[in-house]
């Protein structure tokens, strides 16, 4: 599904990420982490194709992301979910209307797009809320609504970034458990997170970065 | 599929429109002002090439008389002028009524000409030619006829005050190109600076679209008919104001220095296309210029 050959990443002189080399299978559940700096947000990044690598290949479901053009990567995009700390949800949109987005883009048909996005809505648990603004909700809540974006289009991989960066530890399970009930029907997810309570004993892959390169690779 | 996406820009346009309409009333209001000038610009211009157009159609003269002629003389003159097909005397003006008429054409300068006692001006004949149009008079023959005559010291007609006029009426010409150029251009400015303070308000959201796997044309196509929708309701708005404008002001016709009476046409409908039109490409401009610098920065 992702694969990285001897990518490097450089911002002027500050090396981001350095000989990253790694193969994520299909329907894999991965951890990356490690600490501010490490590089976790810059690997994201490229996989998600908002950044391009300073020399190295990355290959997404057999594309090669440094040959695409901008309107194939704007496709392979509607196949890739994204979940950030921040949330990224538009405030003077409805809740409804957000999630909705994600297959308007697509140029989905209006009728599956109304059936589609009460599915997701339910499937986090908003049912009832499709008419509230983001900034009407809980972080929580909010967080809620962007796994149900980036779920709605039913996507080949879920990435998040520090998806519970500024969730309290109750909500914090309440995502994992949906980030869980996301892959287990066949989504490859990649979370980025520095918190070491997240990774214990998941029984997932966790790839740790240090200083731009990965340090070590284990099961959680 | 077309039609679905056609439907879903113009819904996302309208509400940017309205969740910006401060800017947006704000920008309008600017565009139609230069949009009005353009018009009323435009209206000049083509009022006066009418006039001119008339004004040389309907030909009449001036013939001078030397002074201290007698009536034999005068006889003479009349029956010259009448000799030429269609010429008509509007009338004879004495020394007298003369000097009247220039303190009648002075108004409130009349004052300049006292202390002037001694001012002569000629007597003169005021003669004009009926359906000069399909006629074949030529000015230039009866002016130098009638100059002929010992008792006439000189001819002038209209046509010669046409002939100077279209000079200016050239200069004209080029200042309206220039005007109307610059104005063009300050409605691109103002378009195009009203949908970058949209996109850059927007910035975040056309962030988020992008991620989502918008294409390029996704996210401008509702900008562009912003900047359109702008134009043409400018242009719209400009061109109300000038009708309404043309039908309040009662002076229709207008009677400059004697000559024949003229009315005031309005813009045809091309012009008016013409005003809607171009307000409508300049919006689409504006909006191509601004959304182009946003995702090439």
């Amino acid at each position: 599904m992702i694969q990285l050959f001897k990518v490097c990443k450089s911002y002027g002189t500050n090396k981001a990420l350095d000989d990253i080399n790694l193969r994520m299978r299909k329907g894999e559940f991965v951890f990356i982490t490690g600490p501010s700096g490490a590089g976790k947000t810059t690997l994201l990044r490229m996989i998600f194709g908002t950044a391009r690598p300073t020399s190295g290949q990355i290959l997404i479901d057999g594309i090669n992301l440094s040959r695409i053009g901008r309107l194939k990567l704007d496709l392979l995009r509607r196949k890739i979910g994204f979940v950030f700390q921040d949330f990224k949800l538009i405030n003077s949109k409805t809740i409804f209307q957000n999630v909705a987005l994600a297959l308007e883009v697509a140029g989905e048909r209006p009728a599956i797009i109304r059936k589609k996005t009460h599915q997701a809505l339910r499937a986090v648990g908003l049912s009832g809320k499709e008419k509230a603004f983001p900034l009407e909700l809980s972080g929580g809540e909010q967080q809620r609504v962007a796994i149900a974006r980036a779920i709605i289009n039913e996507p080949m991989l879920l990435i998040a970034d520090e998806p519970t960066g500024n969730l309290d530890p109750d909500i914090t399970k309440e995502i994992m458990v949906l980030f869980r009930s996301v892959n287990l029907k066949g989504t490859t997810l990649v979370i980025a997170t520095h918190n070491r309570e997240l990774l214990k004993d998941t029984g997932q892959r966790i790839i740790a970065l240090d200083k731009g390169r990965v340090i070590e690779e284990r099961t959680g | 599929m077309i039609i679905r996406l056609w439907i879903y820009f113009l819904k996302t346009a309208l509400a940017n429109i309205l969740n910006n309409r401060l800017i947006h009333l704000i920008s309008m209001g600017t565009i139609t002002i230069s949009m009005l000038l353009f018009g009323a610009f435009m209206l000049l211009s083509m009022n006066m090439n009418n006039w001119i157009r008339q004004w040389g159609e309907s030909l009449s003269m001036s013939v001078y008389l030397n002074d201290g002629i007698d009536e034999k003389a005068r006889k003479e003159v009349e029956s010259a002028i009448k000799n030429f097909t269609g010429a008509e005397i509007k009338g004879f003006i004495t020394k007298e009524q003369a000097i009247a008429n220039l303190k009648e054409g002075l108004g409130e300068q009349a004052g300049l000409l006292e202390g002037l006692e001694d001012i002569v001006l000629p007597e003169s004949y005021e003669i004009t030619f009926k359906d000069r149009a399909g006629s074949s008079i030529d000015p230039k023959v009866v002016k130098s006829t009638l100059e002929k005559l010992k008792c006439v010291d000189e001819v002038q007609y209209s046509q010669q005050w046409v002939d100077r006029f279209e000079g200016v009426m050239d200069m004209f010409r080029v200042v309206g190109l220039a005007i109307g150029g610059l104005l063009c251009m300050a409605v691109l400015f103002i378009i195009s600076n009203t949908i970058k303070l949209t996109i850059y308000s927007r910035r975040d959201e056309i962030e988020i679209y992008k991620l989502m796997g918008a294409t390029d044309w996704f996210v401008k196509v509702p900008f562009l008919i912003e900047g359109a929708a702008q134009g043409v309701m400018s242009g719209i708005a400009a061109l109300l104001i000038l009708v309404l404008s043309y039908s309040v002001i009662s002076l229709k016709t207008i009677d400059i220095l004697g000559l024949p009476v003229i009315n005031i046409a309005f813009l045809s409908s091309e012009g008016c296309f013409f005003i809607i039109l171009l307000s409508l490409v300049l919006g689409l401009l504006g909006g191509f210029i601004s959304i182009g610098r946003f995702f090439k920065s």
